[in-house]
């Protein structure tokens, strides 16, 4: 028996080739800062939440959530520190700072992308201390560092936040011309 | 909101970072390494003229090489692959640390060369 292959419906085409798209690009943005300079211990300018912040305006949670997951290991493989201690505190940092960007969006009233994206920063930096902390270090003086990493990390998170802002209402301005 | 959330954060983190630095500044500069949970070694960071340390630590992939002289300690050499750790560069501030994740080894100095003082009287 032969089975007609259906094909999907356009608009669900579209928003997968939307995530894809998104996907690329965050994976691009996170192999670009693998290759900047350091300016601390397991500091970023978070560049890729950018993208994630992205995805949750226009896609969803779920989709947001996909995209860091994928985007880390994706990124992880083509710097080639796939499954090293760097892969498990990317990871980390980067599930934790999507679910407090999509708990901040859901629950938190007036927020803007500004304030998710400075909550995300904050949430990432903290995650990578604790999972290096617990997993690999264990020693709690290495949380002396923390508090200086943190004050880069509301700068980072406030101006990734403003350029997400701005490119997610230039997009939509845009499309309805 | 955003901006009320931005000073919350700032004001947070900087009474932290104040709290933290006024417990660990306080004393000449010394360097302690760790492996893990564990204290290796405990050093007073040199004075000008002094000649430097030399120390090895055995971590999980081997030994790192660290070095305290009078600019600071440094690590100067490392078997882990990111080399990251030797990136760095020599620290000398309370609270710096260096930390290499994959041959879990953290050096973190405590203390200020400002306090070798008790008073300074002209």
């Amino acid at each position: 028996m032969v089975q007609m292959l259906m094909r999907p419906p356009l608009a669900e085409l579209e928003s997968k080739a939307i995530w894809l798209a998104l996907l690329m690009l965050a994976i691009g943005l996170h192999v670009f800062e693998a290759a900047l300079p350091s300016l601390g211990p397991w500091f970023k300018p978070g560049l890729a939440n950018l993208i994630t912040l992205l995805a949750l305006v226009w896609m969803g949670p779920r989709s947001a959530l996909l995209l860091t997951v994928f985007r880390v290991i994706v990124g992880s493989f083509f710097i080639g520190t796939m499954f090293t201690p760097t892969f498990v505190i990317s990871l980390a940092g980067g599930t934790v700072s999507a679910l407090v960007m999509i708990a901040s969006w859901r629950a938190l009233p007036g927020i803007s992308l500004v304030g998710v994206s400075l909550l995300g920063a904050l949430a990432h930096m903290t995650a990578q201390f604790i999972t290096v902390e617990s997993l690999f270090i264990h020693q709690p003086a290495l949380y002396y560092a923390l508090p200086p990493l943190l004050l880069l990390s509301c700068i980072t998170g406030w101006i990734n936040g403003a350029l997400a802002g701005y490119i997610a209402a230039r997009l939509r301005h845009d499309s309805f011309k | 909101m955003d901006r009320g959330l931005l000073l919350l954060a700032l004001l947070t983190i900087g009474l932290t970072w104040i709290v933290i630095q006024q417990s660990i500044a306080a004393g000449p500069p010394v360097a302690e390494i760790y492996h893990g949970d564990t204290m290796l070694a405990s050093y007073r960071l040199p004075e000008s003229g002094q000649p430097p340390i030399y120390f090895e630590a055995e971590g999980d992939l081997g030994l790192s090489e660290i070095i305290m002289d009078a600019d600071g300690v440094r690590m100067a050499a490392s078997p882990c692959s990111s080399q990251r750790c030797v990136l760095s560069g020599t620290h000398h501030h309370a609270g710096d640390l260096i930390a290499c994740v994959p041959n879990k080894i953290l050096i973190i100095i405590r203390g200020s060369r400002d306090d070798r003082y008790d008073a300074v009287v002209e």
